[in-house]
């Protein structure tokens, strides 16, 4: 019995948390309690049986499962411990989840590109598979009867033909004396076996985070802790020049003040107190080669490497060639970065919400000047992750400033300070030639991918002749990283919205068009479900509209069709969205329905309102409420449908965003007539206004400046100046009230100044009602 | 200073400026209730104020002396509220975060209204971020435990 590999994996090194770590067990809802939380630490005598690192029994009959990849939302601890209980023919309700700390002999512990189950998918099948081979053995021998006439089930091994059975627990003292069974000489299950995988199963921490129960990142907690944040520069490529902090330390309750690389470390007794004293510095930066930097110059760059791209094919009768750009993002998790760590005698012990905790350690290790060994760290819950936690940078803040003050922190970014701080999804513009022939059929697409950041380019994932990629890119100093399906955010907007754009050239339907794109089975077999599913080309009401769009990536296939209004006014409402996914093997459906429920809402949410913009070299969103995300009461219902079709599992934390985006901008199309080639969509109004009509012969209507950038005055003129009551409404994009504003008169005109201030920059609507009819003008806040 | 928080009582010796959300997680180690934005716009770190929903972070502690604070930890003894129950029913949650200034808002709400409709329900959340996007889910778990 291996027993040190369970301990030391749930070992402090210094003492023991205060709050809950998150160890816990599936469970039931009984009248008598929530469930019960096992909190193992050093002081906990396990005898349990742990045939491999993956999984132990315990003398308690529970099943403990080691999960090394981080839970950032995606649901990964459910679905190992589902994997490995499956093959183990454990009880369900008897599996504990407990988190690996960042250590080689688990592989690459590195949660991104979606690769968890497929990676970890016969690994952990083979030990839960091992672990049940172990407990027959046992069983057989205790009773005297060959192997072959032992059987499993919830937790018990039964004697065919007999009457006896013994828990797995009860098996422990015999099989602890017994080979684990190598890998190679177990059977696994076939599919039509399985209890537990394919069906949906309830998130094995659901009790805990609706009791308040889980530790996340920046919940941990130990007796004598101090809590940090730090000032940064906010300019791109900028740094510290000088500062005074005697304000800062005469505040009672601030421990320390210390200058690191990455900025000023303020340390105190509580999260106000070391806001406080922040607030209380004195700094002078400089600001750096970039002081001057917008996003426009980065954007005008962009456009100055655009290169004339060769001819299309002589076939070809009409071509397209166009511009789309897309903008950075911020990840905007939840939860901002936050790091628990403590130093002492050259050891490192770190508590964070990480995606990638062997980065963790390695940086942490380097950045303190010690060796690996003697740094170590644990994994918690994550607040979200979306690729964020792929960087180790406030991991590593954390570390030096427990060094440098000696006292065990734990540091955090506020919100702006996460935003401003993120390594963002890259800018990128692309810049397209695509062409049709005689029957409509393209006959070259030609793209070119222009990036601060690195931007790969991305094959068509349909069939399609002469196909040329070019990438460029320029560094203006902006940090970037990956970001939930990381080059496919950007290409497949722009490939689907591309085929969507020759759909209409040739005059043919955008879905049956797909269609005729493609001979790959599984591709056109999500295409037909979702268009049966939305009803695609039956008629619609009057300012609706349907788009369609489709990706292939992670191993799995999906689909997308969006509905869409746009009412007289301009307001767009997002009607509903349809999902078809193929996973090859669905591990477990209800996540899978949530995963694509929330990649959904993210390619919403960023395609309508997000964009990170650059002024006088500093990032300048701060939190939600210039960074937005959609409320409930903006969300669409999602009729997803999970598909089985293979015996493999896919990756599916991230396959549900990339085709939402183009599907709501060419239901936009389909709406409107207008076409969105630059995100966010909220920069462009979607109302075609008519100068003509404007100056209706009821109401003239205008705004100066326009675009503005916060102060906009509007005058309107109309037939009828005696009313003194004419009064205006502004909308946003989604038709949400934003405020309201009295006009005056004087005689001739009634006008008004409006303040955006404090409002996110995008297209806003003025509404009037006047002489019983509605007027609507679409006026835009620029960054 | 005393205040009562989940039917507890702390004599507490602070600054009566700091804001309730640095007392509950820092001093009192109650984590449930989450920092999102610090501003008052996420929602995330609602509780309850004598049974009122309020953001913690923008409440500074002196306001809430004599009076009742319930944290998520605090909604129900034993993690039996409807709310909760009909949460994990639902498989809510994704990363877990946003959940309990939902809950307790959500619980407000149908101490209210204990039938809420769609639009009720949008209505009452409509401030709250879920970076996740569980918010059909939050939806079906609240009509689901409304439901007879
Ligand atoms: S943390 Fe209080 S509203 Fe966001
Ligand atoms: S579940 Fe992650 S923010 Fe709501």
């Amino acid at each position: 019995m291996d027993e040190k590999v369970f301990l030391s994996r749930r070992r402090f090194i210094f003492g023991t948390a205060l709050t809950l770590t998150g160890v816990v067990s599936g469970f039931i809802f009984s009248d008598k309690a929530l469930a019960e939380l096992i909190i193992l630490d050093e002081k906990e005598k396990v005898l349990g049986l742990t045939p491999s690192i993956w999984v132990e029994i315990t003398k308690e009959n529970k099943v403990v499962v080691t999960v090394a990849r981080s839970e950032i939302g995606q649901g990964v601890r459910t679905t190992f411990a589902m994997i490995v209980a499956e093959e183990l023919d454990a009880d369900w309700n008897l599996v504990v989840a407990v988190n690996a700390e960042a250590d080689s002999k688990y592989g690459n512990q590195a949660t991104g590109g979606s690769t968890s189950v497929r990676n970890f998918w016969t690994t952990l099948r083979s030990a839960g598979a091992q672990a049940r081979q172990l407990l027959i053995n046992a069983a057989s021998q205790i009773w005297g009867i060959p192997a072959e006439n032992c059987y499993t089930s919830n937790s018990f091994v039964y004697e065919r033909n007999g009457t006896r059975k013994l828990a797995y627990a009860e098996l422990i003292d015999k099989a602890v004396q017994l080979p684990v069974p190598p890998a190679n000489s177990v059977k696994l299950k076939s599919v039509s076996d399985f209890k537990i995988l394919g069906k949906p199963q309830k998130n094995i921490d659901e009790p805990f985070f609706v009791t308040g129960k889980v530790t996340f990142g920046s919940d941990y907690r130990v007796e004598g802790m101090k809590y940090a944040v730090i000032l940064r520069c906010p300019y791109i490529g900028g740094s510290l020049s000088s500062y005074d902090d005697t304000e800062a330390k005469k505040i009672k309750g601030v421990v320390g003040v210390y200058r690191l690389s990455e900025g000023i470390a303020v340390v105190a007794d509580n999260s106000w107190l070391a806001l406080k004293g922040r607030d209380a510095l004195k700094v002078n930066w400089n600001r750096g080669p970039n002081a001057n930097l917008t996003t426009d110059q980065i954007f005008d760059k962009f456009r100055s490497l655009v290169e004339t791209f060769p001819n299309l094919s002589n076939e070809t009768v009409k071509e397209i060639e166009t511009i789309y750009e897309v903008p950075f993002l911020a990840h905007s998790t939840m939860e901002p970065m936050s790091a628990f760590a403590n130093y002492k005698e050259g050891k490192c012990e770190i508590w964070a919400g990480t995606q990638n905790p062997q980065n963790a350690r390695t940086t942490v290790a380097s950045a303190l000047g010690i060796s690996e060994n003697n740094v170590k760290v644990n994994v918690l819950h994550s607040g979200g992750g979306f690729g964020r936690r792929l960087n180790s940078d406030f991991v590593v803040i954390a570390a030096k400033i427990a060094k440098a003050s000696g006292f065990p922190v734990l540091f955090f970014y506020t919100k702006a300070d996460d935003i401003k701080n993120d390594y963002f999804r890259p800018a990128s513009l692309h810049s397209i030639k695509a062409g049709i022939n005689a029957n409509g059929k393209p006959t070259g697409f030609f793209h070119r991918v222009i990036s601060q950041g690195d931007v790969s380019y991305v094959n068509p994932h349909y069939s399609l002749p002469d196909v040329r990629n070019y990438t460029a890119s320029h560094s203006f100093g902006v940090r970037t990283g990956p970001w939930r399906s990381v080059d496919y955010t950007q290409n497949i907007f722009v490939i689907e919205s591309v085929i969507d754009e020759l759909a209409h050239l040739a005059g043919k339907d955008p879905f049956q068009y797909r269609m005729d794109l493609t001979n790959d089975a599984k591709l056109k077999n999500v295409l037909r479900k979702v268009a049966e599913n939305s009803k695609w080309g039956t008629e619609l009401p009057k300012g609706w509209g349907r788009g369609i769009s489709s990706f292939v990536g992670y191993g799995a296939y999906i689909a997308h069709v969006v509905e869409v209004s746009v009412s007289k006014e301009g307001f767009l409402k997002i009607q509903k969205i349809y999902a078809v996914v193929d996973p090859g093997f669905p591990v477990n459906p209800e996540n899978i329905k949530n995963q694509i429920m929330g990649a959904g809402i993210d390619g919403l949410s960023t395609a309508l309102n997000s964009e990170i913009t650059i002024q006088n070299g500093q990032i300048q969103q701060s939190g939600f409420h210039n960074f937005r995300w959609l409320r409930i009461d903006e969300v669409p219902e999602f009729d997803i449908e999970i598909l089985t079709t293979s015996d493999r599992p896919s990756g599916m934390g991230e396959v549900g965003f990339p085709s939402v985006t183009p599907a709501l901008c060419n239901a936009i199309f389909d709406a409107t007539g207008i076409r969105i080639r630059r995100l966010p969509i909220g920069k462009t109004p979607l109302l075609k206004v008519d100068e003509k009509e404007n100056k209706s012969k009821d109401l003239e209507f205008n705004a100066y400046p326009n675009p503005f950038e916060t102060k906009v005055t509007i005058n309107i003129k109309t037939n009828d100046n005696k009313s003194s009551n004419l009064s205006v409404r502004i909308f946003d994009i989604l038709g949400k009230l934003v405020f309201e504003s009295k006009l005056s008169s004087d005689g001739t005109s009634y006008h008004t100044q409006l303040d955006f201030e404090n409002l996110p920059s995008s297209v806003y609507y003025v509404v009037c009602e006047f002489n019983n009819q509605l007027h609507s003008f679409p006026i835009l806040k620029k960054n | 200073m005393k205040i009562l928080v989940n039917k507890k009582e702390y004599n507490l010796n602070i600054d009566p400026d700091m804001p309730l959300l640095w007392v509950l997680r820092d001093i009192l180690y109650l984590t449930g209730t989450k920092y999102g934005c610090g501003i008052g716009v996420c929602k995330t770190c609602t509780v309850l104020i004598d049974g009122v929903p309020e953001q913690s972070c923008v409440v500074p502690v002196s306001y809430v002396e004599n009076k009742e604070i319930t944290t998520i930890e605090g909604l129900s003894a034993d993690g039996n509220h409807p709310l909760q129950k009909a949460w994990f029913e639902k498989s809510v949650s994704q990363c877990g975060y946003c959940q309990p200034g939902f809950i307790l808002q959500a619980a407000y709400l149908i101490s209210k209204n204990p039938k809420p409709s769609l639009d009720d329900i949008n209505r009452a959340l409509s401030e709250h971020i879920c970076r996740c996007g569980t918010y059909s889910k939050i939806r079906e778990a609240i009509l689901f435990a409304t439901k007879e």
